[in-house]
């Protein structure tokens, strides 16, 4: 017990890096799925396609795979990275974690709004071109908009499962909370508690973190709500 | 005691002749004495009380809401009633208090086994969706009274063969028109040998085409002699084929008798009313 | 493509050995769930109580996290008590039997929801039929509620499959020797991580291609009766 009071500033600090790393790729990620989710659904084979590899490749191998191609395969391309001068960046644990965490959500993200455009009434978007909406203004102000509302749920799914993922950068020893209780046990052979303290600071943080995403489902469906309800 | 006694003897020995005491005879099918049925604080059954016969065709008429349905569900238990008696053939089923003050089976073995000596016809059919009509058909017969598959597979042919849907046998319900699915359900009641076949507005959520065909299977059942209680909203048919009609109001029977007396000069204002939305 | 320079082999060997622990894990997490959605929907409210607590404790804690858990923790704690009681005893856990028990008992916790959806997709006329011929409740579950569910749990059965077979990623870092720890021992001696973690990866997807085509072939199945001719 006393093993954990100890160490309590380190499993916060290690805390902060955990979400860290974590709201780091889930931004990048975001950024990233919201057009490859356009692109995806787009009838022209030649767009779509790429970003299907894409997304099949990254959802359809573990994230230690790629994290340990990203951060252990780039050594292999050693000379060629340090020509263009990339080099430092692959050396760092840090980097290639958000990296490939950022790769890994982007995909996942890809096919939730995917999901989510495909869900938008036809209805609607038949109005808007009524309106003389088309093309990047029809998906800016009325398709995008209404599909994050529709893939909401999902996504809190993706991040919370994104958050729990992070936990994986441990192995490439970025000291997260997995990482530092890692630490401590090996040292301390205090396994159990340690990774039970572990265990729970997770658990507060995912539901933290469960409990914002409802926040902000609640404020994206203002709309569906009786007024002043 | 000794008077009920008594009076079973007495039943006895007058056989068939129409009981009027309040002791029935033996031969009652079904008997329901002061039913109270509350879901929470809605009262829907406020003591009713009927005895089926054998051979008896019982109709339920009233309004939505009148209590008909749960009526029925009480009889095989489907709901349980918050007091009263049931009587399905010779046995008496046993209700008790549990700790939560709730209404439940003394025996939960006897309902299984009063269940199977009366048949049920839905009003959504319930058809088992992953069997076709024939494996729907047997089902019971074979896994709960336990029955040769070879025979019932047999037997089954013969009740879809009266229902006129053996052609239909290896169809999937899904596959089956609303009247088809009816008629393969009623097969289903059958081929248990029920006692007592309960018809819970069986052609309520038919298409008003397909209702005749369905009618005209329960008919012919009645003709066999089977005992029947029948929720229903077809008032021709309950005119035609019920010996006895029951009409709730509000959770009690407010008039009841056979049916020239309830179609044609019923004592209840109310009944009146109802039946005037039909003629 | 790939010259695996003669470690094709032992990655194929590693291979068997993730659909292997794949299998074990899902039939435990299968077996899990069921009997989480049967405390869920029981009418003591003290086992659903405790159904939830292991469904929500569990999709709130990293199964990294979990696997050490398991793997370093149990030992030590079983240790410590015995030690408490003057009997000291020491053990370790094979990682096979830790690796499976613990996957299996994480996605248990995923089953169940899928169960206890799919037990709600069921209409309720369908167990009320079995219950009128008289079956009793465990019969009428058999015979009738169980097939049924099955129809609308293949689904998520088979999502919850997918994140299983790369979560056995994870059991690596346990040294059991599945596909990760054969493509990471195959690219420490050969100096190639970038070649056999790709070939690996190229693995993973088979198994997901596969896993999938199965997936749609037994949804068809289990589509029977359902679909209009």
């Amino acid at each position: 017990m006393e093993i954990i009071v100890e160490n309590i500033p380190r499993f916060l600090n290690a805390a902060w890096v955990t979400i860290q790393i974590t709201a780091i790729s889930v931004f990048i990620g975001f950024c990233m799925a919201i057009p490859l989710s356009v692109i995806r659904v787009s009838i022209r084979k030649i767009f779509s396609w790429p970003v299907y590899a894409f997304t099949f490749y990254f959802r359809g191998t573990p994230l230690l795979v790629q994290i340990f191609l990203i951060y252990y395969g780039s050594g292999q391309f050693q000379e060629q990275l340090n020509a263009v001068g990339l080099w430092y960046l692959f050396q760092s644990p840090w980097f290639c974690a958000v990296l490939s965490l950022t790769l890994n959500t982007a995909a996942y993200s890809t096919e939730i709004f995917r999901g989510g455009i495909q869900g938008v009434p036809s209805g609607e978007i038949e109005a808007a071109r009524a309106c003389g909406m088309s093309g990047v203004l029809l998906y800016w102000r009325i398709i995008i908009p209404r599909a994050i509302r529709i893939a909401w749920p999902a996504y809190t799914n993706e991040v919370i499962f994104l958050l729990q993922a992070s936990s994986l950068v441990s192995i490439i020893t970025v000291m997260d909370i997995t990482g530092v209780a890692g630490e401590i046990a090996t040292r301390s052979f205090a396994f159990y508690e340690t990774y039970l303290f572990a265990a729970g600071l997770y658990l507060v943080i995912v539901y933290g973190v469960l409990w914002l995403f409802r926040r902000i489902e609640n404020r994206l469906n203002a709309y569906l709500r009786a007024e002043s309800a | 005691m000794q008077e009920t006694s008594v009076v079973l003897i007495t039943a006895k020995n007058l056989g068939k002749v129409n009981n009027t005491t309040e002791h029935e005879p033996p031969q009652a099918a079904v008997r329901i004495k002061d039913l109270y049925k509350y879901f929470g604080s809605l009262q829907v059954l406020k003591g009713v009380s009927l005895t089926a016969r054998e051979g008896d065709v019982i109709a339920l008429i009233g309004s939505s809401g009148s209590g008909k349905s749960t009526l029925l569900r009480c009889i095989n238990l489907l709901e349980i009633p918050t007091s009263g008696e049931i009587h399905v053939g010779e046995e008496h089923i046993r209700l008790v208090n549990n700790r939560r003050k709730q209404t439940v089976p003394a025996e939960h073995r006897q309902v299984d086994r009063v269940r199977t000596k009366l048949g049920m016809v839905f009003q959504h059919f319930n058809l088992w969706s992953h069997m076709t009509v024939l494996e729907n058909v047997i089902e019971a017969p074979v896994h709960v009274l336990k029955k040769p598959r070879k025979e019932e597979r047999q037997k089954a042919m013969g009740h879809l063969e009266k229902v006129g849907i053996a052609d239909r046998a290896h169809y999937y319900p899904a596959h089956l028109s609303g009247g088809q699915k009816q008629r393969a359900a009623i097969a289903r009641a059958l081929a248990m040998e029920p006692d007592v076949m309960l018809f819970d507005e069986p052609t309520s959520a038919l298409d008003p085409e397909l209702v005749g065909e369905v009618l005209r299977v329960i008919q012919d059942i009645a003709k066999e002699g089977r005992t029947m209680i029948m929720a229903t909203h077809e008032m021709g048919f309950a005119r035609e084929v019920a010996s006895h009609v029951i009409f709730l109001h509000d959770g009690i029977i407010e008039d009841e008798g056979a049916p020239e007396y309830i179609f044609r000069k019923p004592a209840s204002e109310r009944c009146r009313t109802f039946l005037s939305r039909f003629f | 493509m790939f010259g695996l320079e003669g470690y094709g082999p032992l990655l194929l060997q590693g291979a068997r050995l993730t659909v292997y622990v794949g299998v074990c894990s899902m039939a435990i997490a299968i077996v899990l769930g069921l009997i989480g959605m049967l405390c869920k929907i029981s009418a003591s409210p003290v086992v659903r109580v405790l159904a939830d607590l292991y469904t929500t404790v569990i999709r709130g804690i990293p199964e990294l996290v979990l696997i050490l858990l398991v793997y370093y923790g149990a030992p030590t704690l079983i240790q410590d008590i015995s030690a408490m009681f003057g009997h000291p005893v020491y053990i370790s856990l094979d990682p096979f039997i830790s690796g499976v028990l613990t996957i299996g008992f994480i996605y248990g916790a995923f089953s169940t929801e899928v169960f206890r959806g799919a037990y709600l997709a069921v209409p309720r006329g369908q167990v009320e039929a079995a219950r009128a011929c008289g079956m009793s409740s465990a019969l009428a579950f058999r015979r009738i509620l169980l097939p049924q569910m099955m129809r609308f749990a293949i689904p998520g059965l088979g999502n919850v499959w997918m994140v299983l077979i790369k979560a056995t990623a994870l059991i690596s870092v346990i040294q059991l020797p599945e596909l990760m720890r054969s493509a990471d021992i195959a690219s420490r001696n050969t100096k190639k991580p970038f070649t056999f973690f790709l070939a690996a990866s190229f693995i993973y997807l088979c198994i997901t291609i596969i896993s999938n085509l199965i997936q749609q072939w037994a949804e068809k199945r289990a589509e029977r009766g359902i679909r209009r001719a």
